[in-house]
């Protein structure tokens, strides 16, 4: 969000789903879309089907790589280079959009003179992506009109990751592939209302809308609609938060429909920060692993107990309807909210969901039309500013919402740790198909945990052979951080000298040793790549695990339980 | 046997509340969001005739996605059943048909208390479709559009009025003391339902040709190749299994409610997901999405047509609305012919 702040003035899918099926190009980059984006995927079919272009950059080959004409398996963590790269060949071949560069954005010339030291075969070196590939992706990227760029976790999660955001941005505008339909910069948020979180404000230096906390004009408005003066200062990320709780700088937490017990970086450090906290609240709809934790727990209602609104990934604000009445006398998050507040001194008097929906409209510019009544049928796109407005397909139209588009010249740093002797692999996490998350609530389904019970290491066949490994062994994975023990999944899917462990598991949490080395503006942690060792668990063919009792009393316990009963 | 009679649209919906006195009336309304579903009706002007195809299928009604089988405590177990009787208005031919085989597979073949039970207390009143959707094929199934035999009670809308068909027992009472809307029908009456037969046969858009198809399959002439193409499409959502009106997989799986009392219940079940064949150890005998999606096909055009004489589909197009990758049985079906 912070890359595409700064490049254009506003973080969100720039164009809407249905434009994807009459693009000319589809470029793919760190997105495992059929399976973590499937409805977004099906569009990506259908404009494949329609004869578009599908260009996949992945380290891995997923299955939306098995469609692309290109797929570029390029090293984890090497996005910028990559990138770079194919902006030099658009650069070099005169592909770049000069009257839009000129009239609408600014800083080119800084950009150019980063870009230009990385001609393909520079990029080559980096990505081990072949210099004619990356020619080429350029040549068709550039040229044609309808040309989309989709992006995912496998962008952000980088210490680079606000600087990978920037690349594509940069690339976009250089080809002027924004601003209009079939075209943009789309990031594609994986949760129901990701987005909606983002721009309610849930993020530390932001009011909904975007609207900066240093602002004093949004400091104003809020503190008069609030009756309370505001502090200008930002607040703290997530993984800052925790740091601040290790070092006793915070003393209570409230945690909601999250499970950083799981889903965050160095599981161990992080319990460590937990443990060090007076008091804990987590509300959640179900007793999570970091819930376990809580000094209180509040129990929140699922989405089909409560009214309200999701924005979707595509800036629709979609309206959810109660179908049942909560259970267990859950309550709804804002009802919760307002209680506590009332509780704590400020009394809140929403009435329910719309009156809310009524205050964000008041607040905020970009939400400033849009109402309960209005999104009976298909929700409405923001920006839609007034109450006759029909939303916004497509952002950036005239202009950019900050006025001129920012090239940012990004240099490609490597990732924080590199793959040395000891640690000679690098390991990437990500998700299931079949599992959401930290499984707090696809766990309590039982096909779905019937389809992925276990964690696995996915490695390519020929490092398995080299370490005399087969489909279902034991290993270990260790990093500078600590160790895990997961049966393998021996696969081409995954490239050589790399592994993939999806991050799901409580059993063998991948977090216990992935890297909490963070983007140092977004504060985003490096999931992506961190460097691991394998090593096969030996077990002689035969062994068995040695029982916990001996025999004696074995037979001795079994022979108590066929005595008589002594009367 | 089937009787014929005719009842004017005006009368409709006097019929259905006469019938709503002793049973539950179910029929397809249009939700908010334009989705087409069964559920109970409330307002029997609601009721949406002129819809595509409900999604999910009305099979739900006598085979639910999740049936409570057995309710356990230290006390003992009690066997949980559904006795409700219940008319379901305004079902497809397709549907129909479908519910015709699984009354063999579950009433006949295998004995499913749960199911028979359920079936006994329904009464299924179906409309021969005049407007095929873009996505239907029964035509070329024997399936649709009209039906000859094996429904309750068939209607037929012929402008303000209904030619009304009934084929079974339960049929008949569901008609039985209202002589004075249900009326003897005229020559011309019977004429314009095959008119409008013959009218709705032109407006398929796909038509499905099935004659060598099982024919080829016996005898391995369909490549290995043509079914790694269907299943790189596939996302495994189970889609296809779960809308199909004739997919009758399910797993039992047991709830534990509190300490001492639990519930053990059936949940629809796909065999698009590779731990439905899964063995102990972890043993995946159907690990590959080539292997998954052929042998639905499989089962659809060869094993059944060997079983039960019919193909296992009804040409419904479910599968093919449902599916993100855009597999569409008929095609398949076409291009294996």
């Amino acid at each position: 969000m912070a890359g595409l702040a700064s490049a254009f003035g506003s973080g969100a899918m720039t164009n809407s789903i249905s434009e994807i099926s009459d693009a000319r190009v589809v470029f793919v980059i760190g997105s495992n879309t059929t399976e973590q984006h499937p409805m977004i995927g099906m569009h990506m079919l259908d404009a494949v089907d329609k004869g578009a272009t599908l260009i996949v950059a992945d380290p891995r080959r997923t299955q939306i790589a098995k469609f692309a004409q290109i797929h570029l398996s390029h090293k984890s963590g090497t996005d910028v280079a990559l990138l770079n790269g194919i902006m030099n060949v658009i650069i070099n071949e005169g592909l770049v959009d000069i009257p839009f560069v000129k009239r609408r954005t600014e800083n080119f010339d800084e950009f150019e003179k980063i870009v230009k030291e990385y001609s393909p075969g520079v990029a080559e070196k980096i990505t081990g992506v072949p210099a004619s590939e990356i020619k080429r992706v350029a040549r068709i990227y550039a040229a044609e009109k309808r040309s989309m760029l989709f992006y995912s976790m496998g962008i952000t999660q980088h210490i680079t990751g606000v600087d990978n955001v920037r690349s594509c941005a940069n690339l976009v505008m250089l080809t002027a592939h924004i601003g209009q339909p079939m075209s943009g910069l789309n990031p594609l948020r994986g949760q129901n209302n990701v987005q909606g979180a983002c721009d309610m404000g849930a993020l530390p230096d932001v009011f909904s809308g975007y609207q900066r906390v240093s602002d004093p004009k949004a400091r104003r408005k809020f503190g008069h609609a609030w009756g309370k003066k505001l502090p200008a200062g930002a607040g703290m990320t997530m993984i800052e938060m925790f740091d601040a709780a290790r070092a006793g700088g915070i003393k209570a937490m409230y945690i909601m429909g999250e499970n950083p017990v799981i889903s965050d970086p160095d599981t161990s450090r992080l319990i460590e920060a937990v443990n060090k906290l007076d008091f804990l609240v987590v509300q959640d709809i179900f007793m999570s692993d970091t819930a376990e934790l809580a000094d209180v727990v509040l129990p929140a209602v699922t989405f089909a107990e409560k009214d309200g609104t999701f924005t979707n990934t595509e800036r629709r604000v979609q309206k959810i309807r109660k179908i049942i009445r909560p259970l267990y006398g859950a309550l709804p998050d804002w009802k919760i909210i307002s209680e506590l507040s009332k509780r704590l001194g400020y009394d809140m008097q929403y009435r329910g969901p719309h009156e809310i929906m009524e205050e964000i409209a008041l607040l905020t510019p970009s939400y400033g039309g849009i109402l309960h009544h209005r999104l009976d049928r298909f929700g409405l796109q923001w920006p839609c500013p007034d109450i006759n407005h029909e939303g916004t397909p497509f952002l950036h139209r005239k202009k950019f919402a900050k006025g001129l588009g920012t090239f940012n010249p990004v240099e490609f740093i490597p990732p924080a740790e590199n793959v040395d002797e000891e640690y000679p692999f690098i390991l990437t996490t990500g998700r299931l198909y079949f599992r959401y998350h930290t499984g707090t609530m696809c766990k309590r389904t039982s096909t779905l945990e019937r389809e992925e019970p276990e964690c696995f290491v996915e490695i390519n066949p020929k490092d398995a052979d080299k370490l005399g490994i087969k489909t279902r062994s034991r290993v270990k994975v260790r990093s500078r951080r600590g160790e895990i023990t997961v049966n393998t999944l021996v696969t081409d899917k995954t490239p050589e000298g790399i592994v993939f462990i999806p991050f799901h598991f409580r059993e063998a949490a991948v977090n216990l040793i992935t890297n909490p080395a963070v983007d140092p503006v977004a504060k985003i942690p490096e999931f992506k790549v961190c460097a691991v060792s394998i090593a096969p668990v030996m077990q002689n063919p035969g062994e068995r695990q040695k029982s916990c009792y001996d025999r004696k009393n074995d037979i001795k316990a079994l022979l108590e339980l066929y005595e008589e009963p002594k009367a | 046997m089937t009787d014929y009679h005719v009842l004017y649209k005006r009368h409709l919906s006097y019929w259905l509340r006469q019938l709503r006195r002793n049973a539950d009336l179910i029929g397809p309304l249009r939700s908010l969001e334009g989705d087409i579903i069964f559920s109970s009706i409330e307002n029997i002007h609601e009721i949406e005739l002129d819809c595509p195809a409900s999604i999910p299928s009305p099979k739900e009604f006598i085979f639910p996605q999740k049936e409570e089988m057995y309710r356990f405590s230290d006390k003992g177990v009690a066997i949980l059943s559904n006795s409700r009787k219940r008319i379901i208005f305004g079902v497809r031919s397709c549907d129909i048909s479908s519910i015709a085989l699984l009354d063999r597979f579950y009433g006949g073949l295998y004995e499913d208390n749960f199911y028979v039970n359920r079936r006994k207390n329904t009464v299924f009143i179906s409309i021969a479709c005049n407007n095929p959707d873009p996505t239907c094929f029964c035509l070329g199934l024997g399936t649709g559009p009209f039906l000859d035999a094996g429904f309750d009670i068939q209607l037929t809308d012929i402008g303000d009025r209904y030619l009304v068909q009934v084929g079974s027992c339960e049929g008949n009472n569901s008609i039985k003391g209202l002589k004075h809307i249900f009326m003897r029908p005229q020559k011309t009456d019977y004429d314009e339902q095959y008119e409008a037969n013959l009218s709705s046969q032109s407006r398929f858009e796909k038509r499905i040709t099935l004659d060598n198809v099982r024919q080829k399959m016996l005898e391995g002439r369909v490549d290995d190749s043509f079914w790694e193409s269907v299943a790189l499409r596939c996302f495994e959502c189970g889609g296809c299994v779960y809308e199909c009106p004739l997919c009758t997989c399910f797993n039992v799986v047991d709830w534990k409610e509190s300490e001492d009392r639990g519930v053990r219940m059936r949940i629809w079940d796909t065999c698009m997901f590779k731990g439905f064949t899964k063995m102990a150890g972890n043993v995946l005998p159907a690990g590959k999405k080539i292997l998954r999606t052929k042998r639905w096909y499989f089962h659809k055009l060869l094993y059944y047509p060997e079983q039960f004489g019919k193909f296992g589909c009804v040409g419904c197009g479910r599968c093919t609305i449902t599916c993100p990758g855009r597999i569409d049985m008929a095609t398949i079906a076409n291009k294996l012919d």
